[in-house]
């Protein structure tokens, strides 16, 4: 498969469509619920009808929480890509900005003040992860330049401040102090149609950095190379790293802190596919979308009718694979 | 009869020490004798072995909810709670006086807010604990297992209260009752609680057991499993709690299974902060048997969760919520 990768540029990423689709149907057709593959079938075709439990169970349970979590994972593995090739930083992971733990503090924050029957939490989540990428940017820029290094610094930094503030409000939320270690833990549970439409917000950001693959490509080679060969280093910078941080909020602010697919996908996928971004961006962003879709699909089904987190399940399904993609990387 | 008798004049008159102490005595054994017989299901050891321990002016002895034996050489009179389950249960057994301390989620009875604070549930601080110089510390179980070594050590006696059942709670404020020297109290307290159940097991024992789901949490939707106080709490209110089929504890529970078993009546937990209003209007929601009846409903959850006297309370709101024909029928 790498090597067919490798040779075609388009048949990498039609593979990893194939198998998107593949997970997306598999995601679909099966469920805790025993409703048939004819009965899955005669709903998926008469569209979302009122009275009707089975109906209710694929239209406003099962296809929005997998269509959320393809969404998530996808978003999570290109804004994973984008920041490891920024930083020139493999154990870089999406939350290392700080908009994880920023919007973890907006949720907080909403979950202190009950505003849990809105959507509120989520919105105040997304203000939260924005607000965190607007002050680490403030922090990193110096006379007009973004310095990576210290942006890097700054979310670390910022994630640390915003934890230790989710940390005093737990404390202070007494018996609400649940509900917040459940937002942290991450999960698809119990959410719907409107949290598919605030990820759908990511569409955009997920399409701007194939636009910027070349200068991507160049930039692994450092900034001062890149600024050599022509590449506007500071505008690229610039609409990545917001472009990361605007994906990340708002995939953390649907479904909470899911770890794992933003650090380990573009691994994979760079082993899979090489390092240039024309490939590495499209195929990342749709093996984190199996990759979470699938590790959904697990964690709703193998103890149903209990459910097991997601972000365990995304840690033990890619933790072997990626051990394993490491040692047979190194032999080719 | 008797014994209120003996308590009424203790109140009152407040003799000097020793003879309060003796009057004190003997009211206690005359209380835990009674009540042991009045009862009739007094099937632990310790209400057996402790009249004659108290008759003799000895030690009081109560095994805990860890399976310790905890013993005192007189009434506790200096109490530090390290939850507030264990807090309403000090005032509801007439030990709110003796109470010097608690934690501070402590919110029942009113007087407990004003109380020194010993840190929260979670985090209770032992050097706070310590200066209050307790001779009787309750503790929690679970999340405060390690504690207990550590106050020992410190030459504290610990008693953990952790019941699992309504029963089990009766258990401990009947034993709580014997240590702090207030068994007349604690067996009202009981025997409200005993009422309750009675009379709730009277209306709905020969009803049929709806299918009732308990929600914890939303997002993820979390219920209560066996091995809980709500499943107790649920079958003895007359429902069939859709969670035991989840397993034990809290599990998370699959929304599309809830679609499936579409329960009867939909109780969410107040600590979930939904609203009656907010769960029918989630998607799908309106399709389920428990909306389209109205049987949907938001329980106080110390009414329900926390191990104390006002499980009575909750026990008869959940009969009402799940058998509400057995109510309004009267």
């Amino acid at each position: 498969m790498t090597r067919l990768a490798r040779t075609n540029p388009w048949s990498g990423i039609a593979l990893a469509a194939g198998i998107f689709v593949t997970c997306l149907l598999l995601a679909l057709a099966f469920g805790p619920a025993s409703l048939s593959l004819g009965q899955i079938w005669r709903q998926a075709t008469t569209g979302p009808a009122q009275g009707d439990l089975a109906n209710a169970i694929f239209w406003q349970i099962r296809l929005p929480r997998v269509l959320l979590a393809c969404l998530v994972g996808a978003e999570l593995a290109v804004a994973g890509v984008i920041l490891q090739d920024l930083f020139l930083n493999p154990l870089t992971d999406p939350y290392v900005t700080g908009v994880s733990s920023g919007a973890a503090l907006g949720a907080t924050v909403g979950i202190v003040l009950h505003l849990a029957q809105l959507p509120w939490i989520t919105v105040l989540a997304l203000i939260g992860g924005f607000v965190t990428v607007g002050v680490v940017w403030m922090a990193a820029r110096r006379r007009g330049r973004i310095d990576v290094f210290v942006l890097l610094l700054a979310g670390v930094t910022i994630s640390y401040l915003a934890s230790a503030v989710v940390t005093v409000l737990m404390i202070r939320a007494g018996q609400d102090m649940h509900a917040i270690v459940y937002w942290l833990m991450g999960s698809f549970s119990g959410r719907g149609w409107t949290e598919v439409e605030i990820a759908l917000i990511a569409v955009p950001f997920m399409i701007v950095p194939l636009f910027f693959a070349k200068e991507m490509d160049i930039l692994l080679q450092g900034e001062k190379r890149a600024l050599e060969l022509g590449v506007e280093v500071e505008r690229t910078k610039r609409v990545l790293l917001v472009t990361a941080g605007l994906l990340t909020a708002i995939a953390v602010s649907v479904c909470g802190i899911i770890g794992f697919v933003g650090l380990v996908v573009p691994h994979i996928v760079r082993l899979l596919v090489g390092p240039g971004h024309c490939r590495l961006l499209p195929v990342s962003l749709l093996v984190g979308a199996s990759m979470l879709c699938v590790a959904d699909l697990l964690s709703r089904t193998v103890i149903a009718p209990n459910e097991i987190p997601v972000g365990v399940v995304t840690t033990f399904v890619g933790a072997p694979l990626f051990v394993y993609l490491l040692r047979r990387g190194r032999k080719i | 009869m008797f014994t209120k008798g003996a308590l009424t004049m203790m109140r009152t008159i407040r003799p000097r020490r020793g003879l309060a102490a003796l009057i004190l005595l003997a009211a206690l054994a005359l209380v835990v004798l009674s009540v042991s017989v009045l009862v009739g299901c007094g099937s632990d050891a310790d209400t057996a072995a402790s009249p004659s321990a108290a008759a003799s002016a000895g030690p009081i002895t109560a095994t805990d909810d860890a399976g310790q034996r905890v013993t005192l050489e007189q009434p506790a009179t200096r109490i530090v709670s390290l939850a507030p389950a264990n807090t309403e249960i000090a005032y509801a057994i007439g030990a709110g006086d003796k109470m010097v301390a608690g934690t501070s989620y402590d919110d029942y009875p009113e007087e407990a807010k004003a109380l020194p604070k010993v840190g929260d549930f979670a985090n209770p601080s032992v050097e706070k604990i310590a200066s209050f110089e307790p001779d009787l510390v309750l503790a929690a179980g679970g999340i405060q297992a390690g504690l207990r070594s550590k106050l020992e050590k410190l030459g504290m006696q610990v008693y953990v209260v952790d019941p699992k059942t309504y029963e089990g709670v009766m258990t401990a404020i009947s034993r709580l009752g014997q240590l702090a020297g207030t068994s007349a109290q604690a067996e009202k307290a009981v025997q409200g609680m005993t009422q309750a159940r009675d009379e709730v097991q009277a209306k709905v024992a020969s009803l049929s057991r709806p299918s009732t789901f308990l929600e914890i949490y939303s997002k993820p939707l979390m219920t209560a499993g066996t091995d809980t106080f709500i499943d107790d709490m649920v079958t003895l209110a007359g429902g069939a709690n859709l969670g035991a089929t989840a397993g034990s504890g809290f599990p998370n529970f699959s929304s599309e299974v809830l679609f499936e078993d579409d329960p009867e009546v939909y109780i969410a937990d107040s600590g979930s902060m939904s609203e009656p209003g907010a769960i029918a209007e989630r998607p799908g929601f309106a399709d389920l048997t428990a909306v389209k009846s109205g049987h949907v409903y938001v329980i106080d959850d110390n009414l329900i969760a926390r191990p104390g006297p006002r499980l009575a309370e909750g026990l008869q709101e959940l009969a009402k919520m799940i058998h509400p024909e057995a109510y309004s029928a009267q």
